[in-house]
């Protein structure tokens, strides 16, 4: 289970550069699949690592799927010594990763985002298009599995937003009394 | 998303052009409508939807594991 608002919200409250990338963001894109993870792909920069910890520190972040028993605190030298982490949290199971298989790092990863709005937020959130990149490059049997789908909601998503600029250029055209189209001859 | 929209990605789906993602999707077996429908909601829905999801699945778990001991 993952407390998404509340996660995006923490992160976002204190301005930490971030992409939600993977099942979350196929899932803002409209992808019916589940997920119980948050996984956001950082920006390593020293001030932005500084940010990433602080918001995380009082949710009590430790180790996925490591005996509690193995000491571990998640601070900005941490972060900055590893490159990708598997976290619980107090909000659920988060997942940073500092490169994205067949993306690249933060930069790279915001370049293929786009920003959607989440539960108020304005997130840059992995575009349909960066997905596919980074499934087909993981080349993982779950994430080819996916990619059937992501393909066909990028071409129904596609098809979508022209019939909103038709419609709108139409609307625009009726407004200003010019025909977008042959019709009859007055 | 308007009905008209609606009805339009129905038809496209369910006849979808010969070569198209589309086709290979629903040759390959997705259930298409459940895109169409996600695209009805906002991104904020979308998310809404996946943590009732989640929870359904953790309710259910939780009642497997007690009708077991039961």
């Amino acid at each position: 289970m993952i407390n998404f608002q509340g996660s995006l919200r923490v992160l976002s409250n204190i301005q930490v550069r971030f992409v939600v990338i993977g099942g979350a963001a196929a899932s803002a894109h409209g992808l019916p699949h589940l997920t119980y993870d948050l996984d956001i792909c950082y920006d390593r920069s020293r001030d932005n690592i500084k940010r990433l910890a602080s918001a995380l520190e009082p949710f009590h972040p430790r180790l996925r799927g490591v005996v509690n028993h193995l000491p571990f605190f998640l601070d900005a030298a941490t972060i900055a010594n590893g490159m990708n982490f598997t976290l619980t949290t107090d909000l659920g199971d988060i997942d940073l990763l500092g490169e994205v298989t067949g993306i690249g790092g933060y930069e790279e990863a915001k370049a293929l985002s786009v920003n959607l709005v989440l539960f108020g937020l304005e997130c840059a959130v992995l575009s349909l298009d960066g997905l596919i990149q980074s499934k087909r490059a993981t080349g993982r049997p779950k994430d080819l599995l996916t990619l059937p789908e992501i393909e066909a909601l990028r071409e129904i998503a596609a098809q979508v937003k022209r019939e909103s600029r038709l419609a709108e250029t139409q609307n625009h055209d009726s407004v200003t009394g010019k025909r977008s189209g042959p019709g009859p001859s007055d | 998303m308007t009905k008209e929209d609606r009805d339009r990605l129905i038809r496209l789906i369910s006849s979808p052009p010969a070569g198209s993602k589309i086709a290979a999707a629903k040759e390959f077996g997705a259930d298409l409508t459940l895109l169409v429908s996600a695209l009805e909601l906002t991104p904020t829905e979308r998310l809404e939807r996946l943590a009732d999801a989640q929870e359904f699945v953790r309710d259910w778990q939780a009642a497997m594991k007690t009708s077991a001991h039961d």
